[in-house]
C-alpha cells in the first residue's frame, strides 16, 4: 500500500468515503442475489447457456480477474522479489490488489460451475492430475494462501518473509495462467484456442492489464483520498506507465497477427472463427474493443501526454481493461459457435451457434466487478486507518 | 540530421558498470526466465495423452491390438436409417433421458452423388467412447472416466461439479447437462441397464431397430456381428471428425 503524507488525524474514514463504499457493496450484493437465486433454481431456468454453447458470458469476468491477479502479481513482484527500486512504492496496495482480484474471479468461477460445493471434496480426494482445471484451481487456491500470507507479513513490516511468500506467488500465478491457456486450447472440439502464439498471449494481456490497473487504483486513491500523489510514487506509475506502453506495443502485434487471420485463412488454424470475429458478427467487439478500446487508444493517449500525466495514464488504464474485458468475451464465445458438424452439410444446421446473456449472467457479471472494486475501497479506508494508526 | 558515429565512440566496457547492478541484473534475467521455463514445463504436466490411449495409425485397429476385452463397439450403417426415431425413443425410456436432453439424435444429411445430385441420408450421432477422449482428459474430478475393462467413457455424476468443460470439449455434441441428477448424462452403451440386461449383448437403441442400422458388438470377438462386417474386406468405414485424433469406437458404412 502507498503512503501518503498525513493530512489529518482522524482514525475514522469520511462519511462520503463509506457512503461509495457502501453503495458499491449494495450493488455488489444485488448481483450477488442473482447468483444465489442461480444456484438454488439450476442454470437450466436462468443463464442463456446451452448444450452447444456450454460456456457463457461468467466465464469472462473469471478468466479477467485471474489474468488481472497474475499481471498485478507480475508487476508486485519486480519490485518485491526483483528488488528494482523504484517499483517498490507500489508494492503493497498492487498486492492487495492482486488478492482481491483472484477472490472475485474465483467467486465467478464458484457462481458459474452448477456443484461449488463438489469442488473442494473431489478435487482433494479424486483428483485428475490429466485435468488443466485441476491444476489451475490447485494452483491459484496456493495462490490465494500465499498472497493473503504475502499481504498480511508486508503489513506488519516483515519484508523479508513476505518475500519469500511473493517468489512462490509469482511462481504459482504464472504456471496457473499458462494452464489457463492450456484449458482452452486443449479443449478437441473446438479449435479456437490452439493458435501457436497463445500461452505468450496470455502472459502479455496479464502483465497489460496488470499495468493498466496499476494506473487506474493508483489515481483513484489519490482521488479517493483527496492528496496528492508523492513524488516516488508519480515516478513509479510513470515508470510503469512506459512498461505499459511496450506491452501495449507486443499486443498490438498480436492485434495484427488475429487481423490477418481473419481476412486470410491461411494465418490460422481457425479461419472460421477468426472470420465470424473479425468481419462477421463479432466485428464490432473486435475493432471497437480489441484495436481501439484496448490497444489504440490507450497507445494514443500516452503517445500524446508522453505518458507524463497520470490522469492521462488512468484513462488509457480504464480504456484498455474494458477493450481486454471484450476482448476475453470474444476469445470464451467465439470458438464455441462454430457447429460441431458444419461440414457434413447437415440440414437446418445453422451457419453459427447463437449465444447472448442472459439477465442474471450479466448481473451476477456486475455483482463480481463490483465486489472487487468495493474490496478496493474497503482496502483504501482500513489500511490508510492502520498507517495513522501505526504513526 | 548529424547522426551519432558509433564506430568513433570511445568503448565503456563492463568493467565500468558497478558489479552489484551487473549481479542484479542477471539476477533478475535468471529469475524471469526460471519462472517462464518453471511455469511452463509445469503446466505441460497435464500433457501426456490420456490413460488407456490407442493407436495405430489406423481408423479400425487390427485384431491383437484392442486395449480393451471386451472392447465394445457399434457398427452405424447409415444408408439403411430411416429416420423412424425408434432408437432415441428407446434410449430415452430405458436411461430416464428428460425431453429436454439427448444421449443420441439423427441428423439429417444432403449429400451428392456420382451424378452431382443432393441426396438425403441419416447420420446417428451418439457418445463415440473415444480411445482417446477429450471429455476425459480434462474432467477435473474424474466424474467422467474411461472403464478400464471395457472401454466406454462413464459417468459418476456424484463427483460431477458441473462445469461443462468436457461438453466444451467434445466434438460429437455428445452430452448435456441432467438436471434431476445435477451431472452430465451421456451414452454410456446401457451399461447399466440393456446392456447389464442382455448378458454384454445389445444396447436399448440396438435392440429396436427395424432397419438393421446399429449394430453392437465387441471388437474382440469374431463371432459378434460388428466384428464381421469390421474385419469384412471390401467393406469401407470412416469414424465421425477424425481430424481430432480421439480414435473413435462409433464406425460408419454406407449400408
Amino acid at each position: 500500500m502507498t503512503f501518503y503524507t498525513k493530512t489529518n488525524t482522524s482514525t475514522l474514514p469520511p462519511m462520503n468515503q463509506i457512503l461509495i463504499f457502501v453503495a458499491l457493496t449494495l450493488i455488489c450484493v444485488i448481483g450477488l442475489a442473482f447468483g444465489l437465486h442461480t444456484m438454488l433454481v439450476g442454470h437450466h431456468h436462468t443463464l442463456a447457456t446451452t448444450r452447444e454453447v456450454p460456456w457463457g458470458l461468467l466465464i469472462t469476468p473469471y478468466v479477467f480477474f485471474a489474468c488481472l491477479s497474475t499481471g498485478l502479481c507480475m508487476i508486485s513482484s519486480l519490485g518485491q522479489v526483483f528488488g528494482i527500486d523504484t517499483f517498490k512504492p507500489l508494492v503493497t496496495r498492487t498486492v492487495f490488489l492482486s488478492l482481491i482480484s483472484m477472490a472475485a474471479g474465483l467467486m465467478c468461477i464458484a457462481l458459474e460451475i452448477e456443484t461449488p460445493w463438489r469442488v473442494g471434496f473431489y478435487a482433494l480426494f479424486s483428483p485428475q492430475p490429466f485435468s488443466n482445471i485441476w491444476w489451475k484451481a490447485t494452483i491459484y487456491s496456493l495462490f490465494t494462501v500465499a498472497t493473503i500470507c504475502n499481504f498480511l507479513l508486508l503489513m506488519i513490516g516483515r519484508h523479508k518473509s513476505a518475500r519469500a511468500f511473493a517468489t512462490i506467488a509469482i511462481v504459482l500465478v504464472t504456471i496457473g495462467n499458462l494452464n489457463m491457456n492450456s484449458d482452452m486450447e486443449l479443449l478437441g472440439a473446438r479449435g479456437f484456442w490452439s493458435e501457436g502464439y497463445m500461452p505468450l498471449y496470455f502472459l502479455s494481456l496479464s502483465a497489460l492489464i496488470g499495468c493498466a490497473a496499476i494506473l487506474l487504483f493508483n489515481w483513484m486513491s489519490s482521488r479517493f483520498n483527496n492528496q496528492i500523489l508523492q513524488s516516488q510514487e508519480d515516478m513509479a506509475l510513470q515508470a510503469t506507465g512506459r512498461l505499459f506502453l511496450v506491452i501495449l506495443l507486443g499486443i498490438f502485434y498480436f492485434t495484427v497477427v488475429k487481423i490477418m487471420g481473419g481476412f486470410i485463412p491461411k494465418f490460422t488454424n481457425n479461419p472460421e472463427a477468426m472470420a465470424l470475429l473479425v468481419q462477421g458478427g463479432f466485428a464490432h467487439n473486435f475493432w471497437i474493443g480489441e484495436v481501439g478500446l484496448a490497444v489504440l487508444l490507450p497507445l494514443a493517449l500516452i503517445a500524446f501526454t508522453k505518458g507524463k500525466k497520470v490522469i492521462v495514464l488512468a484513462l488509457a488504464g480504464i480504456s484498455c481493461l474494458t477493450g481486454v474485458f471484450i476482448l476475453f468475451y470474444d476469445l470464451v464465445i467465439v470458438g464455441q459457435l462454430i457447429p460441431h458438424f458444419q461440414h457434413y452439410n447437415v440440414v437446418d444446421l445453422p451457419q453459427y451457434y447463437s449465444y447472448s446473456p442472459s439477465l442474471h449472467e450479466i448481473m451476477i457479471s456486475v455483482g463480481v466487478t463490483f465486489f472487487f472494486l468495493a474490496a478496493f475501497i474497503f482496502g483504501e479506508m482500513l489500511f490508510k486507518k492502520i498507517y495513522v494508526y501505526g504513526q | 540530421m548529424k547522426g551519432i558515429k558509433l564506430d568513433k565512440l570511445k568503448n565503456e566496457g563492463v568493467e565500468t558498470l558497478i558489479s552489484k547492478e551487473r549481479r542484479q541484473f542477471l539476477r533478475f534475467g535468471l529469475i524471469v526466465t526460471g519462472v517462464f521455463l518453471g511455469g511452463s514445463i509445469l503446466s505441460l504436466t497435464s500433457a501426456p495423452k490420456a490413460q488407456g490411449a490407442f493407436r495405430s495409425g489406423k481408423v479400425v485397429p487390427s485384431v491383437g491390438q484392442f486395449p480393451y476385452k471386451p472392447h465394445y463397439t457399434m457398427v452405424i450403417r447409415q444408408g439403411n436409417c430411416i429416420d423412424c426415431e425408434l432408437c432415441l425413443e428407446a434410449c430415452r425410456s430405458t436411461n430416464s433421458v428428460p425431453a429436454y436432453g439427448y444421449r443420441t439424435i439423427i441428423l439429417e444429411r444432403r449429400i451428392a452423388n456420382a451424378e452431382g445430385e443432393q441426396e438425403r441420408a441419416f447420420m446417428p450421432i451418439l457418445c463415440n467412447q473415444c480411445n482417446q477422449p477429450s471429455c476425459v482428459r480434462v474432467c477435473p474430478t474424474g466424474a467422467t472416466y474411461k472403464d478400464t475393462t471395457n472401454g466406454i467413457v462413464r459417468m459418476n455424476p456424484n463427483k460431477c461439479i458441473g462445469c461443462k468443460t468436457c461438453m466444451a470439449a467434445c466434438p460429437y455434441n455428445a452430452r448435456y447437462y441432467k438436471e434431476e441428477d445435477r451431472a452430465i448424462d451421456k451414452c454410456n452403451f446401457c451399461i447399466d441397464t440393456k446392456l447389464k440386461e442382455s448378458g454384454g449383448k445389445t444396447t436399448a437403441c440396438c435392440a429396436v431397430c427395424p432397419a438393421g442400422v446399429r449394430i453392437f458388438g465387441d471388437l474382440t470377438d469374431p463371432e459378434t456381428a460388428a466384428y464381421k462386417l469390421i474385419h469384412t474386406p471390401g467393406n469401407v468405414f470412416w469414424v465421425l471428425r477424425p481430424e481430432k485424433d480421439t480414435l473413435p469406437n462409433i464406425f460408419y458404412m454406407d449400408a
